[in-house]
């Protein structure tokens, strides 16, 4: 059977939003077409992405605490400000995501040109909820996390390529402005290697 | 462009990718938000939208989408004082002053989601404002007091 | 030579300022005495009784000269000549006035003779009293090197007691009492019978009487305002939004510029381009101006994205390119025979007492720091063809004149500097680029004032800042006491870059602010020697919070805390020890005392420190204690004792000048520094340039004593003990010396 899912991001945000995401397609290869060799190929891929800073710093699991890096911090190291993101992941309880990470609905190309403010996308700030946890994690244990629907949100394949398509602030990660180095590759190889390792059964290094 | 500050109704024209900040400032003369850093790091500009704390300098006027602005100007009813601005006043917190107007909004936000914040509370809600001078510790000690006159009230 | 003769000697070769006033300009301009500027612009039935008092129909008006960067000075000016004129100071008004010589700062140039701030002998004295006299000639209206309080003591409560007994004498005239019979209060004058008569009734013929100059002034037991509770005058409008600082300043019809200046300070701007800048929405104007180009707008911001959008060409910076080319001159310039600048410490045999022992050795590296208040730098000027008026918030009100009379070739009485409310200086408006840029465009838009803002990137990168040194210690121990202790401290002079600025002179002579702070520490150990080495000039430099102590009180007591641990002795009781002045001595006890001392040691993973320093004749003592947690070292709780001489003015604002200073002092030490590549600092905003936050401060005690001979000054003694009391602290805590600054380039903080 063959999917075909056309979906443009922001269809299900706020009309204004559909200026703020890029377009992605969500077109998986044919079931049995994808070797466990080819997924573990892709799979290396969506490591190298979950682990880049640009997505790893907000995945930061039973750490309430953001990360920064980047050449002017010399290296990683925690959100300056003292920020905690709370149980709400969206730091509710104490200073919100949202004081400084502004909501962005207009103006995409420009949201984040400024170096070093705080970015800005089309919907509200939030840390990555526990479960994900990508920070300082191995590629094995990254990919354990994104295939077990306990610990991915209840997501299979195609959800997870939805969400990657809906979640605004993923999208950021490949366009993050400001002499921000972005995440490898693009969104839409990204969403590919996620179905294409899907397609294969989504194999980890540890299999 | 129209927007609400502190009730009243304003039409400006200027881009709309603005920051809130400069329209209050250099459009509609309210200077009590400050520019500090531009890049919210530190909080100087800080006003309420809708009730939360947002720093102005990040908020682009176009995507204001109809919040009602408060700025510290607007906190307390005219001639009165809101109870951070009277325990920043008799725990004499300012020394330079720039970044209170900042701290004093953060501070009435805090008060308003958690009215009885621990030292941790204080320390993870009022550490994004920057305050160069170091008046720490009695914002500390100011917030603590209003709450205390907030929970009487 | 002798000693005496030795020190007499530096009397008169002081090196700086004092030498070329006294010689070049005599007795005769020294002794000259100042018109009141009052008097140029009093309306019928005003008076101005001084400089500083003036009656209007309205009440009173009191000028406070020295400018207000958050410390409270317009508040203690107030209450100074509000004590003896006996008004309610919050009934007056205050300005700063307009700049005159009358405002002459007559006790900041004390801290550059060579005798240390405990030294109170008639030789020092009188070397510190020559210093006013440069001060005065060159118009020296000066706000800095916490002088304000020591200046304005005698002066202001003097120029409140004339002012009274003048009112008095004009209302015995109108009533024919004697003045002996009449008394005054809360801004009247009461006749024997009781009637009381308005100051404000009284000034048409106050101003037609010479003022009454015998005047005595109150013993403290008498004060009714100064060391009584109060709250700060400023205080209650920075509550509430109201205050109007220098960039909130507003005139009708005023455009909105900003500057960008080559990032290689001095380097020439060679081309620009600014086609695509031109267009951009709320654009007005693009010029040229020294080193670099400004935008006028009708928005602040519209000009900061425009002057980014034009296409500038730089000229190289004249000086070294990068920090480490800077690091390799400050090492190759220390214990350079030829780079010797002064050596005002030599006590015992150094060389005798380190030869043949094994000498502790330690070396230091502290580094450019940037004085980033939060308001950043700003002027708003409008010049028409016979006038420039000028708002902005300085504390060389006399310079900034002098600087636009040049640019624009006016005469004295064309140019007005207005004072505004500061928000934050540390020394950073102590330079008047900002307002020459900022004529500099309003000469180009004649008739239009001009509101200029630096954005906070240009404001960091064109900051003169503190220098960056290297220093070297060298000391021997014996049977646990500190027996020989010799420093070497290398950096720029500060003193020549910023006069040479502000005054377009070179300074001759040693530049005492090498080792302001680590030369004059109130010691006596038997061998003793402190020396300092110039440096070349290379980024231009100035004076930052605490000036010469900023770094020398943590390159001096930082090796002092080492000998000790070498010694094996309490780093408190040794250095009690060797303190021989006795306010200095009370200071550590009572710090002592105060945070429960009794060693280094708090159990396991913790530890305080303790830190000794006096600048600006304020012995200040301070205690930290700190815990090594496994994410990095935390501050716990800081105790503060300070001797701030007989009296205390307003004790709230000291205790917030000293735990201010020390957070200022903590948080430089923790994260701060400026990297220079490509001639210009790569740290442009608070994220490269954290400072201290809520969450990182300590609990603080702070206890001030009162047993020095001399009132003194606080803005700034409270900096220099920080740093090294961390230091001391971490080392007891962890066993780690950290001998650089930012410590964390060495060590993790949470």
């Amino acid at each position: 059977m063959r999917f075909g899912i056309f979906l443009l991001a922001g269809l299900i945000a706020a009309d204004d939003a559909s200026a703020a995401g890029e377009t992605i397609v969500i077109d998986p290869p044919a079931e049995g077409s994808v070797s466990v060799a080819q997924g573990l190929e892709a799979w290396g891929r969506i490591f190298e992405v979950t682990s880049h800073p640009r997505c790893s710093n907000c995945h930061t699991g039973p750490s309430d605490r953001p990360m920064w890096s980047g050449p002017s911090y010399g290296r990683t190291r925690v959100h300056g400000m003292n920020i905690q993101a709370g149980e709400s992941r969206m730091g509710i309880e104490h200073l919100q995501c949202s004081t400084c990470h502004t909501t962005k609905d207009t103006d995409w190309d420009n949201a984040n040109a400024k170096p070093h403010s705080a970015p800005r996308v089309a919907m509200d700030w939030a840390l990555a909820p526990p479960e994900a946890h990508w920070f300082g994690q191995s590629s094995e244990q990254i990919c354990a996390q994104l295939r077990d629907p306990s610990l991915n949100g209840d997501r299979d394949m195609l959800e997870l390529a939805e969400h990657l398509d809906h979640d605004l602030i993923l999208h950021w990660a490949w366009t993050p402005g400001g002499g921000r180095e972005p995440a490898p590759y693009d969104l839409q190889s990204h969403v590919n290697d996620l179905l294409e390792w899907g397609t294969a059964g989504m194999p980890c290094p540890q299999d | 462009m129209k927007l609400t500050v502190n009730g009243e109704e304003y039409d400006v024209d200027v881009t709309p990718d603005m920051p809130l900040l400069w329209v209050l400032r250099d459009e509609l003369g309210i200077t009590g938000p400050k520019y500090g850093c531009g890049i919210a790091q530190c909080g100087s500009c800080t006003v309420h939208v809708d009730g939360s704390a947002v720093r102005s300098c990040q908020l682009a006027v176009g995507d204001l989408a109809g919040g009602a602005v408060t700025t510290i100007e607007g906190l307390s009813a005219p001639d009165a004082l809101h109870e951070v601005q009277q325990a920043w006043i008799d725990h004499q917190v300012a020394q330079c002053g720039y970044c209170q107007s900042g701290q004093i909004m953060q501070a009435a936000a805090l008060l308003d989601l958690n009215p009885s914040p621990t030292d941790n509370d204080i320390d993870a809600a009022m550490s994004g404002n920057l305050c160069r001078c170091g008046t720490y510790p009695r914002i500390r000690a100011a917030v603590k007091a209003a709450a205390v006159k907030l929970q009487e009230v | 030579m002798s000693r005496i003769g030795t020190i007499a000697r530096r009397t008169f070769l002081i090196g700086s300022v004092a030498v070329a006033g006294g010689v070049a300009f005599g007795t005769y301009l020294a002794k000259k005495p100042i018109p009141n500027p009052l008097l140029d612009d009093l309306s019928d039935g005003e008076a101005a009784i001084n400089p500083f008092v003036k009656i209007t129909a309205e009440g009173v008006e009191l000028i406070t000269p020295r400018a207000d960067k958050g410390q409270g000075s317009y508040s203690t000016q107030a209450d100074l000549i509000a004590e003896e004129l006996d008004i309610d100071p919050a009934s007056a008004l205050i300005s700063p006035g307009l700049p005159h010589q009358a405002y002459f700062n007559g006790v900041v140039l004390e801290e550059g003779v060579p005798f240390p701030g405990y030294d109170d002998s008639w030789m020092a004295e009188t070397a510190r009293s020559f210093m006013s006299v440069p001060a005065k000639i060159f118009e020296m209206q000066l706000t800095g090197g916490s002088s304000t309080v020591p200046d304005m003591f005698d002066k202001l409560r003097t120029a409140g007691a004339v002012a009274r007994e003048t009112l008095k004498q004009a209302a015995a005239q109108r009533s024919g009492h004697s003045r002996a019979d009449l008394t005054t209060e809360d801004g009247h004058v009461i006749l024997p019978d009781g009637t009381k008569i308005a100051y404000a009734d009284l000034a048409a013929e106050a101003a037609q009487i010479d003022p009454v100059t015998d005047v005595t002034l109150r013993p403290p037991e008498d004060w009714k305002i100064l060391g009584t509770p109060r709250i700060r005058r400023d205080i209650p409008a920075k509550s509430t939004g109201a205050e109007k600082y220098g960039i909130d300043f507003a005139l009708d019809g005023m455009l909105f510029a900003t500057v960008r200046a080559n990032p290689g300070i001095g380097g020439v701007l060679e081309s620009y381009d600014a086609s695509d800048a031109e267009t951009m929405p709320g654009v007005e104007k693009i010029v040229p101006i020294s080193h670099g180009i400004a935008v006028v707008a009708t928005n602040t911001w519209y000009a900061f994205q425009a002057a980014n959008a034009v296409n500038c060409v730089w000229g190289p910076g004249p000086y070294p390119e990068s920090s480490a080319q800077i690091w390799d001159e400050l090492d190759a310039a220390l214990e350079n025979p030829d780079r010797l600048d002064h050596r005002n410490r030599d006590d015992g045999d150094v060389e005798a007492a380190l030869n043949g022992a094994s000498p502790v050795e330690a070396a230091y590296r502290i580094p450019f720091l940037a004085h980033a208040p939060l308001e950043p730098m700003n002027a708003t000027v409008l010049v028409t063809d016979e006038l420039c008026e000028i708002w902005t918030g300085t504390q060389i009100p006399t310079f900034v004149r002098d600087h636009a009379m040049k640019i624009l070739g006016f005469e004295r009485d064309q140019v007005k500097v207005y004072g505004q409310p500061i928000g934050g200086s540390f020394g950073h408006r102590l330079e008047g680029t900002h307002v020459n840029q900022a004529v500099e465009i309003a000469q180009a838009v004649k008739g239009t004032p001009i509101k200029m803002t630096w954005s906070r990137e240009e404001d960091m990168t064109h900051d003169y800042p503190r220098p960056a040194a290297v220093a070297r210690g060298r000391g021997v121990v014996s049977e646990g006491q500190v027996e020989t202790y010799d420093l070497s401290v290398a950096q720029s002079g500060l003193t020549g870059s910023w006069m040479g600025r502000l005054t377009g002179m070179s300074i001759p002579g040693p530049d005492a602010t090498i080792t302001t702070g680590s030369w004059d520490q109130p010691f006596a150990i038997p061998n003793y020697r402190v020396s300092g080495y110039r440096a070349p000039e290379m980024v231009p430099i100035s004076s930052w919070r605490s000036v010469g102590a900023s770094g020398n009180g943590f390159l001096h007591d930082t090796f002092l805390d080492e000998l000790i641990a070498a010694a094996g002795a309490d780093p408190l009781e040794e250095r009690l020890r060797l303190c021989h002045h006795d306010p200095s001595r009370k200071v550590l006890e009572a710090v002592g005392a105060l945070s429960g001392w009794d060693g280094p040691s708090l159990g396991e993973n913790r530890g305080r420190g303790v830190a000794f320093v006096m600048s600006f004749g304020v012995p200040v003592a301070q205690v930290i204690e700190v815990t090594n947690t496994p994410a990095g070292v935390r501050l716990d709780k800081a105790f503060i004792v300070a001797d701030i001489g007989p009296h205390t003015l307003d004790l709230a604002n000291v205790e917030s000048q000293l735990f201010g200073g020390m957070i200022f002092g903590l948080a430089h030490a923790i994260n701060s520094e400026l990297v220079y590549e490509n001639h210009a600092p790569q740290q442009d905003n608070y994220h490269a340039y954290e400072g201290l936050r809520l969450y990182q401060t300590p609990e603080f005690e702070v206890q001030v004593l009162n047993n020095g001979t001399r009132i003194r000054g606080i803005g700034e003694p409270g900096l220099p003990p920080a740093a090294p009391a961390l230091g001391n602290a971490i080392f007891a805590a962890t066993g780690q010396r950290l001998r650089e600054m930012p410590f964390n380039k060495n060590i993790d903080f949470v």
